[in-house]
């Protein structure tokens, strides 16, 4: 069966659930085994950067910690398109690549910008119940991002 | 109790060396003057080394004090620094951040110049100027370079300035020994904020600001030796602040730095704040380097670079990354809050805010949360400027102290 569809909703939904900062449903899309990365290429230095790199356990405590920090609580809104879906039907896995396009929204007036462009790379576990993530990489093209942002995209 | 409008209009309570009129962090014509009397005075960190690793490398680089430049390494593998500027018609020359140029040609009309600075070729020259003109005279304008503490290339616009070390003098002795090996950047990324670029320095020259920062607070401030740290101030505006053992695994999810650097002590962190906008932060396994570029009185470029060591293996280098990223990455715990800071304070004290003065006015001996590091960057402002800081165009009716 195409799982095409099954895995849009959970590209989606690993997204709305990050808007909504609803980290637990997000952690709940995601694989026991999950990794997650944002990695950005720098010409400056010509070197490839990863700018954050954790386990699934890791995930869990930067979003535990989250309200202990000074933060920008401008809303972000992620837009993603699905591009390509591989699927291995032997190893029950997918290989994702989708667009993503990442807004913010001032609480100050409501006034929207687009703050990053990139895609995501993403890895699915099809073994089990429903689809999860195994690995995410967040792969910007942006890598001016002003004052930053402490929730990953 | 609050105030009312005189009151709030009224000096602080303090000497003058201990506050600053606001105007020198909003006010355009300051600016101006900054990048004439400061900028274009002093040395500044344009990139590193290892950005130009080749023979014909180049980076391009804004320079504060408004020139663009390229910065190229030449055949004999000495790095030269010019104006980015084609001495023909002014356009840019390299308009990439980055590349590798044994000609540089611009592409408006062809000329073209060597990585020393000479013009080799004015296309159709002699039909155009005759004996009049030649390569001889169309030079591409050098700009004084060296290289040095830990591998940064080094720039000073102004001819008769003194040495880069005359410059630094002994400011960057708490790092000497640790920066003995080759250094190698793994991060860049700039960030543009709205905010003056003293109001950056300022924060990286006080740590009182730990109030912001919940990992600094947890891993550093109740922790035992915190408070002993002490600020060292040296000639030309630099200050130091020396080590304590942070304790990283104090912060949940957090771990003890397992990669050190060489000569510091486990856990260890020393910084140094060189006038008029670059910061050494070296912080247990990773050297940080800060370096402002203002655009204006309330917009700032910072560059931030993350640097390990040449010789790390891939796994050492992994964990250095990952130490920079977890508190100064884009997505780091800390740095969004000092830029977000900063921020803040620019919203605050745009002209027009009827924003007056900012205090510096701790003292607790010199020690971490003291803030003569500010003090003493503003002496030398003053100095500089032939203006004091607490009143730069004398409007406000203070006289300084006898």
């Amino acid at each position: 069966m195409d799982p095409r569809h099954a895995i849009s909703e959970l590209v989606a939904r690993s997204c709305m659930t990050l808007d909504d900062k609803d980290f637990a449903a997000y952690l709940e899309l995601c694989d026991p085994q999950y990794r997650y990365t944002i990695t950005a290429y720098s010409p400056e230095i010509r070197k490839d950067m990863t700018w954050l790199e954790h386990d699934r356990e890791g995930m869990k405590t930067l979003f535990t910690n989250l309200p202990r920090h000074n933060s920008d609580q401008s809303p972000i809104t992620r837009h993603v398109t699905l591009y390509t879906v591989e699927h291995d039907e032997a190893a029950q896995k997918a290989k994702v690549v989708s667009a993503l396009q990442v807004f913010r929204t001032q609480l100050d007036g409501g006034a929207t910008e687009l703050f990053a462009v990139g895609k995501l790379h993403d890895t699915v576990n099809l073994a089990g119940d429903k689809p999860r993530l195994l690995e995410r990489n967040v792969r910007l093209d942006t890598r001016m991002l002003g004052y930053g942002y402490h929730i990953p995209f | 109790m609050s105030r009312n409008a005189q009151e709030w209009e009224e000096r602080p309570n303090f000497p003058e060396t201990h506050f600053v009129s606001t105007e020198i962090y909003t006010d355009e014509a300051l600016f101006k003057e900054e990048q004439s009397k400061i900028f274009n005075k002093c040395w500044i960190i344009a990139c590193h080394e290892s950005e130009l690793v080749n023979a014909f490398d180049y980076r391009t680089f804004s320079h504060p004090g408004g020139a663009p430049l390229i910065v190229i390494r030449g055949e004999d593998m000495k790095v030269r620094s010019f104006y980015n500027i084609c001495p023909h018609r002014g356009n840019t020359l390299l308009y990439d951040p980055v590349g590798n140029a044994k000609r540089i040609t611009c592409i408006f009309h062809a000329w073209s110049f060597n990585p020393k600075g000479d013009c080799i070729d004015i296309s159709r020259g002699k039909q155009g100027y005759q004996e009049r003109f030649g390569c001889e005279q169309a030079g591409l304008r050098e700009v004084k370079t060296d290289i040095g503490y830990g591998g940064f290339v080094w720039v000073n616009v102004d001819d008769d300035s003194c040495s880069l070390r005359e410059y630094i003098g002994d400011a960057m002795g708490l790092l000497d020994e640790h920066l003995s090996q080759p250094l190698e950047v793994f991060h860049y990324h700039k960030a543009v904020v709205e905010t003056n670029y003293k109001l950056w320095h300022d924060t990286n020259s006080e740590f009182y600001h730990d109030y912001m920062h919940y990992f600094n607070r947890i891993t550093g401030m109740i922790q035992p030796g915190y408070f002993d740290r002490k600020y060292t101030g040296y000639p030309n505006g630099h200050a130091s602040v020396g080590s304590m053992a942070i304790k990283y695994d104090a912060y949940e999810g957090s771990k003890a730095r397992g990669v050190g650097w060489p000569g510091l002590a486990p856990g260890g962190w020393v910084l140094i704040d060189l006038f008029p906008g670059m910061t050494y932060n070296l912080r247990t396994s990773v050297l940080r380097m800060d370096t402002a570029i203002p655009l204006g009185p309330n917009k700032l470029v910072i560059e931030f670079r993350g640097l390990g060591l040449k010789s790390d293996t891939p796994e050492e280098r992994a964990e250095r990354i990952r130490d920079h990223n977890t508190i100064w990455g884009p997505f780091g715990r800390n740095l969004h809050e000092d830029l977000l800071g900063v921020y803040g304070q620019g919203r605050a004290m745009r002209e027009r805010t009827d924003s007056k003065w900012v205090i510096h006015g701790r003292e607790e001996n010199s020690t971490i949360h003291d803030e003569m590091g500010m003090r003493h960057f503003y002496a030398e402002w003053s100095r500089r400027m032939g203006r004091p800081a607490f009143d730069p165009y004398g409007t406000r009716g203070i006289k300084a102290a006898a």
